[in-house]
């Protein structure tokens, strides 16, 4: 049974001070519950220093991304207010270990969705959606993690930025997507990469919150996940997302 | 030498093509990594095939992709000649062995109204001879053994061209957005390549006006009626005996291609 008080301090600590860290699975054994029982924990001592939990994440939503990591199973993580990066803003680079952007879109909730929701109920229960960016960041040494390492890890979530909301109104299951550094193309992509439409990205993220008994609720943004390999951030780099019909999202990184 | 080298490795190709065999790389015969002497091959079939009496329906360009440039080691795209018997209707299904060594590419297609003849072509000469859009699947095949291709051997091998397969929906360009369009090429419902519009040298357009221009240079200028495959707009797919391959590119609607087992 693994000690899971003690790895969600482990892991906590590990990201306020931007420090890697060995894989726990290198020296205590998980389960995926148990993982996911971390990461409850994990965020539960964050809303204890006055966090607000505003959503949730979607990993490993692309079969770029399942490649790049070796896994090939869906994860997701908590979203809170402390990881908002303002659209147009700057990302201190030294709060991160080795922080990667990954382009998505993200949904923002009219209502709770619960289980079991079909794709066009969870559609109805979409506000608005937009071009969104994750950064990611690996608590771990070299990125490196089995999947109960990264579940325990917040699924690597450590920010986002949202750009401008709009109505759901048009067909979102083949926008392409390209993500920009410093005006010019690193990675390039559609919607469809989110497996294969996000909007079955949403459904999942409604059924693996309900089995974790807290259900999607009204006014969370939804990360549905990256649709291309994950970019590694560089100190100073202007970071763009374009989404066709969506628009744009930025930020621009700090110089050190 | 030379001269002899490229009617032998032009010959060696045209088997393969026929016979449906493949043969091992041609660049070792000819000068290293001499596109020039590559061309010479490739038109020496052209002018063969032409005389038998195929006949050309546009062109395609190939190494339209940054990743791709690099592996071969070059930093331009190349070019071969499409002709009317590559063409397979949507969803038609493709014969075993129609195609060595058959892969998927999803293109845009242009179709043109106008000759491009001029010299000193722009962007405007193309958009003006541009009649529509379609969307395309691009199956193209080696007749390299085990795609052991350098650029010699591609651009020799008419740029590693098959068959192409055209939506049939034209789209005019001020409808489409043809560098964010996203593109899905799926096989029983997956996205195995996923990519947009710019993944195409920036723009599909930037590929087609390079191929407009270079064709002018050589003296096949592009002339009304014409297709021209801009290139891929996200990875090359494997094809497997049996697949049925859909090609989805925003604002262009679908097109696909089935594979007799």
């Amino acid at each position: 049974m693994a000690n899971v008080v003690k790895i969600a301090e482990t892991l906590d600590n590990a990201a306020r001070h931007a420090e890697a860290i060995e894989q726990i699975s290198n020296y205590d054994k998980m389960t995926l519950p148990e993982a996911y029982e971390v990461q409850r924990t994990l965020i539960r001592r964050r809303l204890d220093r006055g966090e607000k939990r505003v959503g949730m994440k979607m990993g490993f939503t692309s079969r770029a991304k399942m490649v790049q990591m070796g896994l090939s199973d869906l994860v997701w993580g908590r979203l809170t207010d402390q990881m908002v990066i303002e659209d147009g803003g700057v990302l201190a680079f030294k709060n991160y270990v080795h922080p990667r952007v990954e382009p998505e879109v993200a949904f923002l909730l009219k209502r709770p969705l619960g289980w079991p929701v079909t794709g066009a109920e969870a559609l109805a229960a979409v506000e608005a959606v937009a071009p969104a960016m994750e950064i990611i960041d690996s608590r771990y040494k070299n990125f490196k993690f089995s999947l109960e390492d990264v579940v325990a890890d917040n699924s690597s979530s450590s920010g986002f930025v949202v750009g401008p909301w709009q109505k759901a109104d048009g067909d979102l299951t083949n926008l392409g997507m390209v993500l920009e550094f410093d005006g010019r193309p690193v990675q390039i992509g559609s919607s469809a990469a989110i497996l294969g439409n996000p909007i079955r990205s949403l459904v999942a993220a409604a059924r693996l919150t309900h089995e974790a008994e807290e259900g999607l609720q009204a006014g969370w943004i939804v990360m549905a996940g990256g649709a291309t390999a994950a970019e590694a951030l560089k100190p100073g780099v202007h970071v763009r997302h374009i989404v066709e019909t969506l628009g744009f999202v930025s930020f621009t990184v700090s110089a050190g | 030498m030379t001269e002899a080298a490229i009617e032998t490795a032009a010959r060696d190709i045209r088997t393969a093509w026929e016979t449906g065999k493949a043969i091992p790389a041609v660049r070792d015969s000819l000068p290293a990594g001499d596109v020039a002497a590559a061309y010479a091959v490739q038109s020496r079939n052209t002018r063969h095939w032409i005389a038998t009496g195929r006949r050309p329906s546009g062109r395609k360009i190939g190494l339209t992709a940054k990743a791709v440039q690099k592996q071969l080691g070059v930093d331009q795209p190349d070019y071969g000649i499409l002709y009317a018997d590559m063409e397979v209707v949507d969803g038609d299904e493709i014969a075993a062995g129609r195609v060595l060594q058959p892969r998927a590419e999803a293109e845009i297609a242009l179709v043109l109204e106008k000759d491009l003849t001029d010299r000193q072509l722009t962007l405007i000469d193309l958009i003006a001879a541009t009649a529509y859009a379609l969307p395309a699947i691009e199956v193209v095949g080696s007749r390299i053994a085990n795609w052991d291709i350098k650029i010699v051997d591609t651009i020799a091998d008419n740029a590693s061209s098959g068959l192409y397969v055209l939506g049939t929906s034209p789209v005019t360009l001020d409808r489409i957005d043809l560098r964010l369009c996203g593109m899905s090429l799926e096989k029983k419902g997956e996205p195995v390549s996923v990519g947009a519009g710019l993944a195409c040298l920036g723009n599909p357009l930037n590929a087609a006006l390079w191929l407009a221009r270079k064709m002018v240079d050589v003296g096949m200028p592009l002339k009304a009626g014409d297709t021209i495959l801009t290139g891929a707009l996200g990875p090359m797919a494997p094809i497997a005996p049996g697949d049925v391959i859909e090609a989805r590119i925003s604002g262009l609607g679908s097109v696909r291609a089935a594979f007799a087992a």
